[in-house]
């Protein structure tokens, strides 16, 4: 519970989120306030993210990826390549047990590109990818980093106008990731 | 129908008039059902059910069954006394074109409908022209309307032919689909009407009149007036019309082979664990042109020759492409490319190329233009390698979630691999998921 406290002080949107439910206690309108809660977490497609800014394209769904980057499996966070398959540390593509797939003559398939959702993003949405700041959140019962992938865009990936959220230096965000740690919270 | 058609002054141009009209409405109402499946891509369980329900409209139809439903609907009648009979009947062509606004014949009509849903395009426009063709045959070829209608035996008849063109029209999109042609087997190789494949663990087939013959060796490859094979570091080069060899000579670590009337091509392991493409002209066998580099073990493909021409991809972390290497010139020239789908083993026949290309959302067998302009088109396709996730997590809503595919993709374990192309039929292996990690080849045709 020491991280969730330190996670969400260390950003504007946990102090907003506390002041309103500050005013709203004021008010007495707890109730009100439990349901804004609820509402406000399911209000968006992944846990920690409050914003509408979509997700950045990636292999299998949900943008959740390595600490460099590059896209895992969200349901158990296995690294797949740029066509979604599991691959292994080499970047070669595996079956359900792990072993590497061969051909009948026994030489491995060959491993497709895995590239970096934000690069692939600014990619084919022709801007250079920056990672700038992110925030944090407990999901799961593990710390969550949450990634903006910025750039100098006019629109986002969802095709309004794009936000400043934790992009500096005139950048906006184009899209959004995550990060999973192993940090318990 | 039979006797507005007769009483046309011009009965030909009626009768002409009557049938282009038929098929004009059952090419409309079919190619939108078609089109619907284009877009909604109902999938395998969709596919399937339609085939059990024309299973049982074609039993159904053999049983003489009752068609349920059944609409009680005419053409409108007036029309034949208010237009000129050539329009009326045109007019009434287009009604019973659609096969929805009149009475059903038979119970197999109602199954055309998901039937042509799940086929899509171009499937379901030959399944309107066949339905046109079946409403308009009684009506052009019986002279008789009363005689028809009386003889209950003429009805089952035609509903009987009716379920037989169902079920033939059932096996025929089936067999024109993929025809497998070996269970355990791949790698092919063909040149006219021969082809050759590897069988694991057996060795090389050749296929040559409907008969199989067992060859001496392994990774067999035609070309022109010859077959190779290699059994270890052993490589033949025979006639492919007597199998006699040619010349016979040993390449240390020789993998995969391409032979045509001129050149000898191969895939070779080297020392460091690498491979690479090599090869030499028969006109002097000890001069060997070096054709792609030393690369890591998978990334470069099987070579296929055509003349002086070798094809083969290139496949890595980095991207795949498929290339060109002139043996004559020693000229390479990158075909197709992609950084994020792989293009994969090529093989061409004159100015055709066909290829391998997976992607995020699905898996295709291509056959198009070799020098790229124009997408070809998809001779055989598989679902992808890959499933997706729901796109936002549980309990929270779509919003701005992005998925990779347009339609839920429902993956598949099995992959388009190697392929050999005829001036008929295009073949590609396809690999079935297997111990280890160890894929298993069966091998399919498909008709260009």
């Amino acid at each position: 519970m020491l991280s969730e406290a330190v996670a969400e002080s260390s950003s504007r949107r946990g102090f907003l989120a506390r002041a309103g439910k500050f005013l709203l206690a004021v008010s007495g309108t707890g109730v009100v306030a439990a349901a804004l809660r609820a509402q406000q977490a399911e209000a968006f497609h992944f846990c920690g993210h409050i914003y509408t800014t979509g997700s950045c394209p990636h292999p299998t769904g949900l943008p959740r990826i390595d600490r460099a980057g590059f896209p895992l499996r969200a349901s158990d966070g296995q690294p797949v390549d740029d066509l979604g398959r599991p691959i292994n540390s080499k970047g070669q593509p595996v079956d359900a047990r792990g072993h590497v797939l061969l051909d009948p003559d026994g030489t491995p398939l060959p491993s497709a590109p895995r590239t970096p959702i934000c690069e692939a993003a600014a990619k084919a949405h022709r801007f250079k990818a920056y990672h700038d700041g992110s925030w944090y959140r407990c999901c799961g019962g593990h710390i969550r980093r949450l990634m903006d992938c910025c750039g100098y865009v006019r629109n986002r990936i969802n095709g309004d106008a794009a936000l400043t959220g934790y992009c500096y230096h005139g950048r906006r965000v184009f899209c959004v990731m995550y990060y999973d740690s192993k940090i318990k919270c | 129908m039979v006797g507005t058609v007769r009483a046309a002054r011009h009965r030909a141009t009626a009768r002409a008039g009557f049938a282009v009209a038929l098929a004009v409405g059952a090419v409309a109402i079919f190619g939108a059902l078609g089109l619907i499946g284009e877009l909604v891509d109902p999938g395998r369980w969709f596919l399937i059910g339609s085939a059990v329900v024309a299973g049982a409209a074609a039993l159904a139809d053999l049983a003489g069954l009752r068609v349920r439903p059944q609409l009680h609907l005419q053409v409108p009648e007036p029309w034949r006394r208010t237009m000129p009979l050539p329009r009326a009947l045109f007019l009434y062509g287009l009604l019973l074109g659609t096969g929805l606004t009149t009475f059903v014949p038979a119970v197999a009509a109602w199954a055309l409908l998901p039937l042509t849903v799940a086929v899509g395009l171009p499937g379901a426009i030959a399944i309107g022209l066949s339905f046109a063709a079946g409403r308009a045959a009684p009506v052009l070829l019986v002279r008789d309307e009363a005689a028809l209608a009386e003889r209950p035996h003429g009805l089952r008849a035609m509903r009987v032919l009716a379920a037989a063109s169902l079920v033939l029209a059932l096996a025929a999109g089936e067999a024109q689909a993929a025809t497998k042609v070996a269970l355990r087997g791949g790698d092919p190789s063909a040149a006219g009407t021969d082809l050759v494949w590897q069988q694991p663990g057996v060795g090389g087939v050749l296929l040559r009149d409907g008969g199989q013959t067992q060859l001496p060796g392994n990774d067999p490859a035609l070309g022109g007036t010859r077959i190779a094979w290699h059994d270890g570091d052993e490589v033949t080069v025979a006639d492919s019309g007597t199998l006699q060899p040619v010349l016979q000579l040993a390449i240390p670590g020789v993998e995969k082979l391409a032979v045509s009337d001129t050149w000898f091509v191969y895939r070779v392991g080297l020392a460091n664990g690498k491979e690479q493409l090599r090869g030499f002209a028969f006109a002097d066998p000890t001069r060997t042109t070096t054709i792609s580099a030393a690369l890591k073990r998978g990334a470069l493909g099987r070579p296929s020759l055509s003349a002086d021409t070798v094809l083969y991809h290139v496949a890595g972390p980095a991207g795949s492409a498929l290339f060109l290497f002139d043996l004559a010139t020693s000229r390479r020239l990158r075909l197709r490319s992609s950084a994020q789908s792989q293009v994969l083993n090529p093989d061409r026949v004159g100015s055709k190329l066909l290829y391998v290309r997976l992607s995020r959302c699905d898996q295709e067998l291509r056959l198009g233009p070799l020098d790229g302009n124009g997408a070809g088109r998809v001779l055989y396709k598989l679902p992808p390698l890959a499933g997706q996730d729901a796109g936002h997590e549980p309990g929270h809503t779509r919003q701005g979630e992005h998925l990779p595919c347009g339609r839920p993709p429902k993956p598949t374990s099995r992959m388009l691999w190697t392929t050999a192309l005829s001036g008929t039929t295009a073949y590609v292996t396809v690999l079935r998921p297997g111990s280890g990690g160890v894929m298993t080849p069966s091998l399919l045709a498909i008709s260009r």
